[in-house]
């Protein structure tokens, strides 16, 4: 398995058309994904992961930048000289042959001796779970099994240096999806495989990854372990788009060490004022629905506001709170409760906001 | 946020809040929707089997149940897009019999899975079109003030000019949910309205129609979904179906801490509820549920008179597992990562404890690494008891309210 590289990759699609001014689909892309590490692309439609995904597997060479693979510049090799396996939407499969003829088929075209082949696909199957399944037509296979065997003929070559999984659970039956992703991510432990789980899913990202890059407008905006991107997110972007709901992200005034919002005020220690150059400004004020401290009695340095809805997610409740502000945009601020704790819409509640989570942006860019 | 300035509506909430009790003694009394041992079948399949339901003014029904089991076909019968079988069940409106009343001559308005709009015309369009082609002539200027409430109400009123392909998926579902709304029917169908959308779309519009339809009040909202969460945040009442029949029927709170039936426990929990098999046994003076020697409970007199078998299948929702210490009075299990599932905020612990696989719960996002063994701490103090044959709720002890 191998290392691949993204060195100052951009790519756009006017280039042939001749546009004096280009739209990028992705624009100064650095990222390495080291060898035998589950990764995850993730970002909303249009970000540029499809265009991403063709620069690595060699369908696109990029406008501009090179594709390293180990070292080795591979920005002109097609797909096939790259030795990049994928795995689509759909499962592609053979359907006129048994799964043992899927998954040998690779290496019956490379001309490999036939007690080898055996040996190899014997060992896929174990791996995949499909040892009982290699004499089945594929007609007879679920929708997961199948999507098992698009990827086992990906991996079945030696010298396939890594896989590519595009949106691989999309079409398959939701009662199954959990065991699948179960499944892709210890056969990628299993077999050191450099992966690159390409999604717009976020629970499919941070649970197959250890490494997630999050793309958005053909740039990347965050790379990290899940917890980094959860807990230190880089732009109010990547704080509302990781968890569930996302992190609040609150207009505000910077003014010395007072922050003003819509309605209150939050004095900021010399900790955090230190670490800003900004003195006087606009920014936002980033803070996660489960940080806040949220109650029904009122103490010193509590921000009073009304509950408008009450979301009970069976684990805990959700609460939208809304601060009126006359003409000013209204404040809209979640929070996370404990299940146990009794609110009723039209109650006012209590808000401390501990200052350790406290997240200041600027910008579009953390600052603090 | 949108806000509601729907006239009508605030002057309905006025009214409901300013008679509030009156209204709550009246309410279960008001039938407004009874359907009455319906079958349906598509040729030699049975997808409907003997439905009987009354349902209320103001109820927020939800029907829950994975692809396949049926709830979409009894909300369209409900609604009229499909007859049940020629003598077998009757659909009544208000007491009327409408089984045979065409879908058009209802006061009823319908959301699709499938945001459907139409391509040729303006979102402004697209929502006025219900009242142009309504029996009773309205008037522009009326028509004009309708669409530009219920616009505002579902936060697109900034879109009207556009086309429902320049907007987002979300934006397209608000504009076929303004369609449904703008007629101010008193019937609203919503067959999976979420499905389609993005898990950020999902999570801001479900908030949002809580609000919506908390202001219509004394409407009848029907809604078929195959997510737990869906039926948890927004219904009044849940039914929970299988292969045509409906095995749960009651308010939310029933159906969410009482299922009735495994399928439904498991089904309706919030990640899935454990289910482990555990004996009744007598130790000394004392009885327990033993699923191990490290994990057993001590049951009480009344608890006891209720349990007169031996074998049981104990019920352990995933919150009451966690990573750190809850109570006390926790039991601590060693448990082998098998997965670590981040889902929104949490972190879902799919762990081996003995021969069992369990579901534990981390409230943030962290990383585990699979295979290594970690400690669980479980608050025996919240359970569900099922009889291991039958599958029926024996018993439930703690919980929330």
């Amino acid at each position: 398995m191998a290392r691949i590289e993204f060195k100052d990759v951009s790519h756009s699609f006017e280039i042939a058309e001749g546009k004096e001014k280009l739209e990028w689909a992705v624009k100064d892309m650095n990222i390495v994904w080291e060898d035998g590490t589950a990764n995850a692309l993730l970002g909303p439609s249009g970000c540029g992961k499809t265009t991403m995904l063709n620069i690595i597997s060699g369908l696109l060479t990029p406008s501009k930048g090179k594709v390293y693979i180990d070292g080795k510049d591979v920005t002109e090799l097609s797909t096939r000289e790259r030795h990049i396996a994928q795995v689509f939407q759909f499962p592609v499969i053979y359907d006129s042959m048994n799964v043992y003829n899927n998954l040998s088929f690779p290496l019956v075209n490379m001309n490999f001796p036939k007690l080898k082949i055996k040996e190899k696909v014997r060992k896929i199957a174990e791996i995949l779970g499909l040892v009982d399944y290699l004499d089945a037509p594929t007609s007879k296979l679920n929708s997961a099994e199948k999507q098992k065997v698009s990827l086992g003929r990906g991996i079945v070559r030696d010298d396939t240096v890594g896989i590519l999984l595009d949106e691989p659970l999309t079409v398959i039956d939701p009662k199954m999806r959990g065991e699948l992703r179960r499944q892709l991510k210890i056969i990628q432990r299993d077999l050191n495989i450099t992966a690159i789980y390409v999604t717009h899913d976020q629970h499919e990202a941070l649970t197959f990854a250890d490494k997630v890059a999050i793309a958005k407008d053909g740039r990347l905006v965050q790379i990290g372990s899940p917890h980094e991107l959860y807990s230190n997110p880089v732009s109010p972007f990547v704080g509302y788009f990781i968890g569930s709901p996302g992190m609040n992200i609150l207009d505000a005034k910077l003014n010395g060490s007072t922050l003003s919002l819509n309605g209150f005020k939050i004095e900021l220690s010399k900790d955090i004022t230190d670490k800003i150059e900004i003195k006087n400004s606009e920014c936002q004020l980033g803070i996660r629905p489960e940080e806040i401290i949220t109650s029904k009695e009122r103490t010193t340095e509590t921000i009073p506001i009304k509950v408008a809805i009450i979301e009970n997610m069976g684990s805990y409740k959700i609460l939208t709170l809304i601060k009126k502000n006359g003409s000013n945009r209204d404040l809209s601020i979640k929070t996370r409760i404990d299940i146990n704790m009794s609110v009723s819409k039209g109650d006012i509640v209590y808000l401390k906001f501990p200052e350790k989570y406290l997240k200041i942006f600027k910008d579009n860019h953390k600052i603090y | 946020m949108p806000q509601c300035d729907l006239a009508l509506w605030q002057q309905l909430n006025i009214f409901i809040l300013a008679n509030r009790d009156e209204i709550d003694s009246k309410r279960g009394k008001i039938v407004s929707i009874r359907i009455e041992n319906v079958n349906k079948s598509f040729g030699k399949y049975l997808v409907l089997d003997n439905i009987s339901l009354e349902i209320n003014d103001g109820d927020f029904v939800s029907f829950l149940a994975p692809t396949g089991s049926g709830k979409t076909t009894l909300l369209r019968v409900m609604a009229g897009l499909e007859k049940p079988d020629k003598g077998h069940g009757k659909i009544f409106y208000d007491g009327v019999d409408v089984t045979d009343v065409p879908v058009r001559e209802r006061n009823i308005a319908m959301v699709y899975q499938d945001f459907i709009n139409y391509p040729s015309m303006t979102v402004y369009e697209n929502i006025a079109s219900p009242l142009r082609v309504s029996k009773n002539k309205i008037s522009e200027k009326e028509i004009d003030k309708k669409v530009r409430e219920t616009a505002e109400l579902l936060d697109i009123s900034k879109i009207l000019k556009h086309y429902p392909s320049e907007t987002s998926g979300g934006q397209q579902q608000r504009i076929a949910i303004a369609r449904a709304l703008v007629k101010n029917t008193k019937y609203v169908f919503l067959d999976e309205p979420l499905a389609n959308l993005d898990y950020k779309l999902r999570e801001e519009l479900r908030g949002q129609l809580k609000e919506i339809f908390s202001y219509n009040k004394k409407g009848i909202i029907i809604y078929t979904t195959a997510e737990p969460l869906d039926a948890l945040i927004l219904s009044s009442h849940v039914g929970y179906l299988n292969k045509g029949k409906i095995l749960q029927y009651d308010i939310l709170e029933k159906v969410y801490n009482y299922p009735q039936y495994i399928e439904v426990a498991s089904y309706f929990s919030n990640p899935t509820m454990n289910f482990l098999e555990a004996n009744l046994v007598k130790e000394n003076d004392d009885y327990f549920i033993k699923v191990t020697d490290d994990l057993k409970i001590k049951i009480n007199n009344t608890l006891k008179d209720k349990l007169n078998k031996k074998e049981y299948l104990l019920g352990i929702r995933a919150q009451a597992i966690k990573p750190n210490r809850q109570t006390k009075n926790d039991i601590i299990i060693k448990g082998i990562i098998e997965l670590a599932e981040v889902v929104g905020s949490d972190t879902e612990l799919h762990f081996k404890y003995k021969d069992f696989r369990l579901l534990g719960l981390s409230q943030k996002i962290e990383s585990y690494q699979i295979g290594n063994t970690i400690d669980l701490f479980i608050d025996l103090s919240k359970f569900c008891i099922f009889d291991k044959d039958t599958k029926r709720l024996v018993c439930r002890v703690g919980g929330e309210k």
